[in-house]
């Protein structure tokens, strides 16, 4: 019986001493299986990469379509929006990873804020006790822990699914805070939370708020413009550590070349500050491009290891076939654009009119250039250096065509401006990248101190661009006041968002805590067999949630003043999508912080980009479901991606 | 086997209610030694190592533990005490990166006060020196472990076990679920565990397997002891058959009844 | 002659009726407003009442009210009303609240006629569960009075008559006070989507306004801060709207702040009462709740009931009674805010 329990080993299974022995050789010969994954195709295969593919797209869509969406008193709204789902979305991020659910975080957000309420109001509830917030908060916060304690506790007592369980701590929750706000004050709507003694202190910590309007800063552009500049600086340098051989000895010569484009680049900068009119201004620009692209070359010529072997250009027939095809695409586009008027509604033929046509045959022009020639760049990485040079600044010709194409085109300036200015980037870094791609040594191995390096680079370079961002969103300049921008204001309720989205990061990445919510997730048993604390893990992750949603109470209680009683019922489904369309695995094991808080962005937008273009608000729900369902789509597809990656 | 054994078992029975799951199993492990705990399905393999490794407590018998008893209360007493259990099921988490799943549970931290942090770089640099130790060479240790094939899973086990200083590895049926050469690798890993001077109770249910590696057998069959061997009792054919005898028996029966031919 | 002493007793709620029976226009609101303090006198003068009237006549009486719903400020100052007709008159008023469950309104109208009721008022959330039983109702010998909901059902019942508000006719009243106002395009708010009541609003609104109206949902009530950022963001893409309206009290305020953000002054309007809304109209950010005085819908039905019962009277030709819309501004907020105290408003 014993041998028909393993019939693949029994013909040859009598394993001898010396077969162990042999068996040595073994092992090393199962790693040549790993390849050498860049940090590029590491960075690829993050959960939360989908949803930031998903943000960036679906802020391009409402910025295309909306006047007012892009503008700064917006982006404060939907980020707004966006802090309290986002809090609560990275604490039920986590406890998904955890694998389990909290049906009851929606419910509790609302609860807790009128918890505070009932405890600092001086009449009718409670007995009147009137504590100040000093007492009050701590209070509140010790029941929040109690019941997300008691959550936990049951689920792991009872080994029922949580669902089932944070669902019937979802209902008494919604019967206790009607039922007690009718017994107390006799409506479903508390408030005063500005009762307390010391209320203006406390606000100050949860809902400060940051009008733009009344802090002027005259040298803001020139900040955001440095750190911006800076900023893609860094950033270039990071991804070239990251993605050429190191020299085995520097070259100190590049080192000049690279202060010279530095020196080029703060000159640009500086006479930009200093200059005014639109000539100057692009010239300047152009300038500090130039010194970007010398300093770049400098420092890749100070440490990176020169390409040797370009080998001949060759394009074989089909690519070369495509190259010109698509070349002449693009300048047919560039004649349509040119020839045909934009602003004319003359009917050419029924239905068409010059400008729908003129519409139509760029798109089908463009389209078709942009398609062969991305294809033949394709086929053209794999054949060597010289020719994919070629064939990816065609790309970047490709692309300029298109820039040039936008700017001929006057009939919307939005567009005209920063389409302009988007895609002539593109291009300009496409050709420098194919230059730098072509004289460098592309890296093929594995180096700990150039990922380390680079990726503390790419670290910086996105602070200082975030950086740029808050100066340009968080001050005016006079002239904007003059011509009358609408206000625009924030609260520190944003500034909790990130700072706790940071912290959970960390904790996730660097914590046991971290370690052991994948683990419990991934593998409870397992978890458990080795030591991990599998029950008390479950347990605090249920109380991060009900402890994040005390503070989402507490930020809603501050900003309103007063809470409705079914203020954030029914919320827990979108905290739970949010951590979905962030990445998140609905099974377990599988997830991030950072894309919580990113999932949460992605579903505050809609109802702002919505509003902003003026279309139907009825069809908001629509497009939540249409994310979602794209969302689980995408990230499936991704996740078998990186699992092909990762083998 | 002159020296005390690290691990002596006397009589160890367990109940579970009505249900005899074990009954009367005496055997011993010493440092440096493998010992083979053989039986077929059923026979009370999984019941005895949940016994060693704190799951479940015996019913009846002493174990003692370098020649004091012991009783362990949950798995965390006995991996104090310094007995590793390395599960057929293997204690991993796929999705978790080979040095987190290397460290899990006893994860290296320092910090101030207590705000307390992982050691990442020590811990990324412990779990590639150990699998190098057990010659695999880990480039990456952020690889998932899911990615590994299963020998390499039970090698980080196996090295796992050893770096958190367990004095006795236990081994649920490492080498069932794997090929002829995946198997050969784990046995290699035994052998080298055994001259690091580890104690090792290697269970499986395929006597080739137990042989070459083993020091000492016990044999169950039904819950019972069918005797604890030294390898100089014992041939690998003696084993094979001492294991399935019960089951032979039964089929010889069925030949006689059935078509009539021999085997 | 105990008739006639109690129908003293009940002269200054007829005169509420009149009051309220007018319509729309402004001057009966006006009327409305005014009633309102003879409503508060009314009031503390209930607990008293009890004891002025001879009980014998009317503890005689039964009469059931049968609602949908309990929920929230509205349903309890309108218990409060028909509690105070009861104590005025005399009556033992059953109140029997549902959960917005058809099936046990029916059941409680089913035992209300086997009890042997002398009158019953319901609310009519559901037509087809309800006209049947209220008809049979009928059939009894029982005589019905529909109330909130119900409008356009009470006749085939068979019912004296509806006591309740018209949501189109509360729209229209708030588009005239906008024309008033002197807005030129309105943003109607609905804080939920694909509810009759509110979409009704927003539409009696359109009727009368003379401007353009845009109605549109705008975040639900459980996240009030989406509800002024979405809020925000329409009134920053079209700088043409210069009045808001919302068809509740939390969207009105989300409406306020969202105005405020943005520097905006524009003309806003609300529905319905909250402590915190009537501060704000105290503080003249706003300027004007439409109020469907839901203290009437539970005092009227049981005084009419009264009166049918003991000296076979009918109100109303035939014609629903309309207890809105009232209307809350500047210049009455200060009383109302005290009444809403009281918990009749």
């Amino acid at each position: 019986m014993s041998e028909q329990d393993t019939p693949t080993d029994a013909p040859s299974d009598v394993v001898t001493t010396s077969a162990i022995d042999a068996s040595d050789s073994l092992a090393p010969a199962a790693d040549e299986r790993l390849l050498y994954r860049s940090i590029f195709q590491r960075l690829f295969i993050r959960p939360e990469v989908g949803a930031i593919i998903g943000i960036v797209g679906i802020w391009t869509f409402f910025w295309a379509v909306s006047e007012t969406f892009g503008t700064v008193g917006q982006t404060f709204g939907w980020l707004d929006t966006a802090s309290t789902v986002g809090i609560m979305a990275v604490a039920v991020s986590m406890l998904m990873i955890g694998g389990e659910f909290d049906l009851s975080s929606g419910a509790m957000t609302g609860a807790m804020g009128m918890l505070i309420i009932y405890l600092v109001k001086e009449t009718g509830e409670l007995g009147g006790r009137g504590f100040p917030l000093v007492i009050a908060i701590p209070i509140s916060l010790v029941i929040a822990l109690g019941i997300g304690y008691i959550n936990g506790f049951v689920v792991e007592r009872t080994g029922q699914p949580s669902f089932i369980i944070t669902l019937g701590t979802f209902f008494a929750l919604i019967g206790l805070k009607l039922g007690l706000a009718k017994r107390f004050v006799g409506q479903i709507q508390i408030g005063r939370t500005d009762e307390a003694a010391d209320f203006d202190f406390f606000r100050l910590i949860f809902a400060a708020e940051w009008e733009r309007n009344t802090h002027e800063l005259e040298v803001r552009d020139a900040l955001y413009i440095g750190f911006i500049a800076l900023g893609f600086a860094i950033l270039a340098l990071a991804i070239s550590e990251l993605w050429f051989q190191r020299r085995e000895k520097m070259q100190p010569a590049g080192l000049v070349v690279f202060f010279v484009g530095v020196g080029l680049g703060v000159g640009g900068l500086l006479g930009l500050h200093a200059t005014d009119g639109v000539g100057a201004n692009a010239a300047l620009v152009a300038v500090m491009a130039i010194g970007g692209f010398v300093g770049l070359f400098g420092w890749a010529t100070w440490r990176y290891e020169p390409s040797v072997d370009h080998g001949a250009m060759s394009l074989d027939s089909q690519m070369r076939r495509r190259v010109g095809l698509g070349l002449a695409a693009m300048v047919l586009s560039f004649i349509v654009a040119i020839v045909f008027d934009s602003s004319s509604t003359h009917q050419i033929f029924f239905p068409f009119t010059t400008q729908g046509v003129r519409v139509i045959l760029y798109l089908v022009f463009a389209g078709i250039g942009i398609g062969l020639i991305a294809m033949a760049s394709q086929a053209a990485l794999s054949v060597n250096a010289a020719t994919k040079f070629v064939v990816t600044s065609v790309f970047a010709l490709a692309l300029g065509i298109v820039a040039l194409t936008v700017f001929v085109d006057s009939s919307d300036t939005k567009f005209r401006g920063s389409l302009f200015g988007v895609v002539l980037a593109a291009a300009v870094m496409v050709f420098v990248w194919a230059v730098l791609t072509f004289r460098f040594a592309e890296r093929r191995t594995g180096s700990a101190s150039a990922d380390r390096f680079g990726a503390r680079l790419l670290a910086l370079g996105s602070v200082l661009l975030f950086v740029g961002i808050a100066f340009r969103m968080l001050f005016i300049t006079a002239e904007e006041l003059v011509a009358g921008v609408p206000p625009a204001k924030t609260s520190v309720r944003l500034l909790w968002f990130i700072l706790f989205t940071i912290a959970m990061m960390w904790v996730l990445a660097r914590t046991r805590l971290g370690s052991w919510t994948f683990a419990v997730g991934g593998n409870k048993e397992a978890a458990r067999q080795v030591g991990v604390p599998a029950a008390r893990t479950k347990t605090q992750l249920f109380m991060l949630v009900s402890v994040a949603a005390w503070f989402v109470g507490l930020l809603v209680a501050f900003r309103i003043n007063s809470i409705q009683a079914n203020s954030g019922d029914g919320q827990e489904f979108i905290f739970i999508i949010a951590a979905v369309v962030g990445g998140t695995l609905l099974t377990g094991g599988y997830g991030t912080a950072f894309g919580g808080a990113i999932g949460a962005c992605i579903l505050s937008i809609p109802a702002i980009g919505i509003s902003s273009a003026r279309w139907n608000t009825d069809w908001r729900f629509l497009i939540v479901g249409v994310i979602l369902l794209l969302a689980v789509v995408s990230n499936k597809f991704l996740r078998n991606k990186a699992e092909g990656i990762r083998r | 086997m002159s020296e005390t054994p690290l691990l002596q078992l006397d009589n160890i029975s367990k109940f579970y209610g009505s249900i005899t799951a074990l009954t009367g199993v005496s055997t011993q492990v010493a440092a440096g030694e493998v010992t083979c705990v053989l039986g077929d399905n059923g026979a009370g393999k999984s019941t005895f190592i949940k016994i060693l490794a704190g799951v479940h407590q015996q019913s009846e018998g002493t174990i003692r533990f370098n020649g004091e008893q012991v009783m362990f209360d949950s798995p965390r007493d006995a991996l104090d005490t310094g007995i590793a259990t390395v599960y057929q099921d293997l204690a991993m988490v796929p999705m978790m990166s080979v040095w987190r799943n290397f460290f899990l549970g006893s994860e290296p931290t320092s910090g101030i006060g207590p705000l307390k942090w992982i050691d990442t770089k020590k811990a990324k640099r412990i779990a590639k020196e150990e699998m190098a130790k057990m010659g695999i060479d880990i480039r990456d240790t952020e690889q998932p472990v899911g990615t590994l094939s299963g020998g390499e899973r039970q090698s980080v086990a196996i090295a796992r076990a050893g770096y958190f200083g367990a004095k006795l590895l236990i081994l649920d049926e490492p080498t069932s679920a794997l090929g002829v050469r995946q198997s050969g690798v784990v046995l290699k890993r035994i052998v080298e565990a055994r001259e690091q001077g580890l104690a090792v109770i290697f269970i499986t249910h395929n006597p080739r397997h137990a042989y070459p590696v083993g020091n000492r057998f016990l044999i169950l069959n039904r819950g019972r002891s069918l005797g604890s061997f030294h390898k100089s009792e014992i041939t690998v054919d003696e084993l094979t058959q001492k294991m399935s005898g019960g089951a032979e028996l039964e089929a010889l029966e069925h030949e006689l009844h059935g078509s009539g031919a021999t085997s | 002659m105990k008739t006639s002493k109690k129908l003293l007793a009940i002269l200054p709620a007829l005169a509420l009726v009149a009051a309220s029976c007018g319509g729309s226009d402004d001057n009966s609101s006006e009327g409305s407003t005014d009633t309102a303090a003879s409503v508060d006198s009314a009031a503390p003068a209930a607990t008293d009442a009890p004891e002025e009237v001879d009980q014998t006549q009317g503890g005689d009486l039964t009469f059931h009210m049968i609602t949908h719903s309990d929920d929230g400020p509205f349903w309890s100052v309108l218990k409060r009303g028909a509690d105070a007709a009861a104590a005025d008159l005399g009556v033992t008023l059953v109140w029997k609240p549902g959960v917005n469950d058809a099936q046990v309104m029916v059941q409680d109208i089913e035992a209300a006629i086997a009890e042997g009721s002398d009158g019953i008022a319901a609310s009519l959330p559901d037509p087809d569960a309800l006209v049947g039983p209220l008809q049979s109702a009928v059939g009894a010998g029982v005589p019905v009075i529909t109330l909130n909901s119900g409008s356009n059902d009470y006749q085939e019942i068979g019912a004296l008559t509806h006591v309740g508000q018209s949501e189109v006719i509360a729209g229209n009243g708030a588009g005239q006070r906008f024309n008033d106002a002197g807005a030129t395009k309105i943003l109607c708010g609905q804080q939920e989507q694909g509810n009759v009541a509110l979409t009704e609003r927003c539409e009696g609104l359109a009727e009368t306004f003379s401007g353009e109206v845009v109605i549109e949902f705008m975040g639900l009530d459980a996240d009030t801060s989406e509800q002024q950022n979405t809020i925000n963001a329409a009134l920053a893409a079209d700088t043409d709207i210069d009045g808001f309206m919302g068809v509740g009290p939390v969207i009105t305020l989300s409406g306020l702040r969202a105005a405020q953000d943005l520097s905006r002054d524009l003309t806003i309007g609300g529905f319905d009462l909250t402590p915190e809304l009537i501060g704000e109209i105290e503080a003249g950010n706003i300027a004007f709740t439409v109020d469907q005085q839901q203290y009437l819908q539970g005092y009227m039905p049981v005084l009419l009931l009264f009166l049918n019962v003991t000296n076979q009277n009918t109100l109303g030709g035939g014609l629903p009674i309309l207890t809105g819309p009232g209307f809350v501004t500047p210049d009455n907020a200060a009383e109302i805010l005290a009444l809403s105290e009281v918990g009749t408003r």
